[in-house]
């Protein structure tokens, strides 16, 4: 019965922390490439919306995840037009993109609210009861770690994100690297979307990610920009929201909306615990050629 | 050809080079496009866009009680929209509007709704607790910013979250009025209601209000010390300290101050509109600030781009009955107008430094 119990409350802390993990993968990339990825929230909205979209046009979890990623790369691309390429305040377009994605896809939610609202089918687990998503999401952490601190182009994307002007000098194209880093960042953030629509909820509704993407820069932040200490810290969140679930469903007395409060608390303690956390060097900085 | 291209825009566009040189010019840019945008997309929907446009505003603006529900809707809106202005002035995005709007609703309606005395008294004792609990809320994001160094972009919408649920914890718990089915606080008795005035439009008092401290911010901010700091240290921190600023004074005043209008906002919709805080009592006013005091760039531009997102709000039920256009087409003017103003001002900024290294 304990180790039930246990079981269970592991398992629903790891298909909590499953979306928070690749967006903060994506988080982590742009920032190591020295691009504030607050709009990562509107992207994995959008990723949310095309992953129900995908599975009930195309009638498979495999089409779900094709449209994710469609959906993804367009978020990118436009993102990092508008925040490398132009270059805007990358604090002011993420939030901006964020308002927009609540808008628009809570228009198309609207729009196509016959065929949308339902609820998918469940994606089957792979292993020990874990889902696809969260198999993934580790495979990606590990690859992401490797990919940064044990490849060139890893290094490249650091030396980008520590000193622009240092990697320009040294011939490394600044705005290629930061386009490439924000599109595929923009992709794993949409893909935690659809953790999270199919692999966990399994429906779409207005706002569904409910700050999410914020919770996962704040994991991102307090694991120092390390792929497997932010995996860590995205864990440490999803048991949050795991327990909040939990002792909501028992109702121990107490308003369940006190419990719904828990992850945003555990965050904002977390995020004074972490302090001042020295990211990378050129982090939010928009790169002009001189 | 280039001193050709000189000449063409001197000759043709010099009358509208303000559109895309001035802030104003850029907000109406943007504004105008957005609306463009609108419209193509009724289009889709095989609606005439300007029959679209008129029944927007028609719903909106036409018979009295339209255009009072729009002019309150606007008050809140521009109240929202200071409460980013002011903060990120001194370098603060306050994305946290929406919190301190709930909670200084639910502040104004525990005193409205418990307090006795003469209705000025309890009126304004309510207005008042309103603006201190939206900036006590604020006050936690602060200290994070200012002794450890947090982004308030991640803790303000934390914090949004969790005051969102303690409203809803309370509404539906501690305070919930146990004559009403859903989560709901009492009503507020006729007396202690927000007056109507002027009695000639019907408005209540809170719309005139709101007006007056969008003025007020404006004068503030363009016309006193206290201002000119405020410009200083968002622009320069270093350079604002180097010449004897106290740069953490200012933050800590323009933040308080905008947290504290933005709970105003809920205090006055809670007892100028809704007379209580319910379950889905409020619409997402904290976010339609952001766009607002970008678009709206001080105190006085805020209250036409309020009155415009107020319009769109409240004359899209009356759109879709009269065009068959769905109302959650105006979902769109959330983010779209502040997205195009972005990009305006920075291909502005990049073609005037082309033009100086020339």
């Amino acid at each position: 019965m304990v180790d039930s119990w246990w079981g269970d409350f592991i398992l629903a802390a790891v298909r909590a922390a499953t979306p928070l993990v690749f967006c903060a993968l994506g988080i982590l990339l742009a920032e190591r490439a020295g691009v504030l990825h607050i709009g990562v929230e509107g992207v994995m909205l959008i990723g949310a919306l095309a992953a129900i979209m995908g599975t009930v046009y195309g009638g498979s979890a495999w089409s779900g995840v094709l449209l994710t990623l469609v959906a993804g790369v367009m978020a990118g691309v436009f993102l990092a037009y508008v925040s490398v390429r132009l270059p805007t305040d990358q604090v002011v377009t993420g939030i901006a993109f964020n308002l927009a994605s609540l808008g628009v896809t809570s228009f198309i939610f609207r729009l196509l609210s016959e065929d949308l609202q339902v609820i998918v089918p469940a994606v089957p687990p792979l292993v020990l009861g874990f889902g696809p998503f969260a198999l993934a999401s580790l495979v990606f952490t590990a690859a992401m770690w490797w990919f940064l601190f044990r490849t060139g182009p890893g290094l490249k994307l650091r030396s980008v994100g520590e000193n622009t002007h240092a990697a320009h000098a040294s011939g490394i194209n600044v705005v290629q690297v930061r386009v490439i880093a924000l599109v595929i960042a923009a992709v794993f953030a949409a893909i935690g979307g659809a953790a999270l629509t199919m692999g966990w909820v399994r429906s779409f509704s207005d706002n569904v990610t409910l700050g999410r993407g914020f919770i996962a820069l704040a994991a991102v932040y307090f694991g120092r920009w390390n792929p497997f200490l932010a995996l860590g810290a995205c864990l440490v969140f999803g048991a949050g929201e795991a327990l909040a679930f939990r002792a909501q469903a028992t109702g121990a007395g107490l308003n369940p909306h006190y419990y719904l409060m828990v992850p945003y608390v555990l965050t904002l303690l977390v995020v004074g615990l972490a302090g001042q956390a020295r990211g990378p060097g050129d982090v939010g900085k928009p790169y002009l050629r001189r | 050809m280039k001193a050709g291209l000189e000449v063409r825009r001197t000759i043709n566009l010099k009358s509208f080079e303000w559109l895309w040189e001035t802030q104003l010019g850029i907000s109406v840019l943007s504004l105008g496009l957005s609306v463009l945008l609108l419209l193509i997309m009724s289009l889709m929907f095989g609606a005439q866009p300007l029959h679209v446009l008129i029944s927007l505003f028609e719903g909106a603006l036409k018979g009295q009680r339209s255009l009072v529900s729009t002019l309150s809707e606007m008050a809140v809106i521009t109240l929202a929209g200071l409460a980013v202005l002011l903060p990120i002035r001194a370098g603060f995005f306050n994305i946290g509007g929406q919190g301190q709007i709930e909670i200084g609703a639910l502040a104004a309606v525990v005193v409205a709704t418990n307090l006795q005395g003469s209705p000025a008294v309890v009126i304004l004792t309510a207005l008042l607790t309103a603006i201190v609990a939206g900036a006590l809320i604020v006050v936690v994001p602060l200290v994070l910013k200012i002794k450890r160094g947090a982004s308030e972009v991640t803790t303000t919408i934390m914090m949004n979250f969790a005051c969102i649920q303690l409203v809803f914890a309370m509404i539906t718990g501690a305070l919930k009025d146990p004559a009403s089915f859903y989560g709901s606080t009492h009503t507020i008795q006729e007396s202690f209601r927000l007056p109507v005035f002027p009695q000639a439009l019907g408005t209540h008092a809170g719309v005139l209000l709101a007006i007056a401290i969008a003025i007020l911010v404006y004068w503030l901010m363009s016309r006193t010390v206290f201002g000119m700091h405020l410009k200083a240290v968002g622009s320069n921190p270093t350079a604002a300290r180097a010449a004897g600023i106290s740069v953490n004074k200012v933050l800590i005043c323009s933040v308080l101050l905008g947290a504290g209008l933005a709970g105003l906002a809920g205090g006055i919709q809670a007892m100028g509109v809704t007379y209580k805080v319910a379950e889905g009592w409020s619409k997402t006013w904290g976010f339609t600030g952001i766009p607002v005091a970008f678009l709206g760039g001080n105190g006085l531009g805020i209250i036409p781009v309020a009155f415009l997102l107020a319009i769109m709000e409240t004359g899209a039920r009356y759109m879709q009955a009269m065009t068959g256009v769905p109302s959650a087409l105006v979902y769109v003017f959330k983010g779209i107008p502040v997205l195009v103003f972005i990009c305006l001002t920075a291909r502005r900024g990049l073609y005037h430094k082309k033009r100086n290294s020339d």
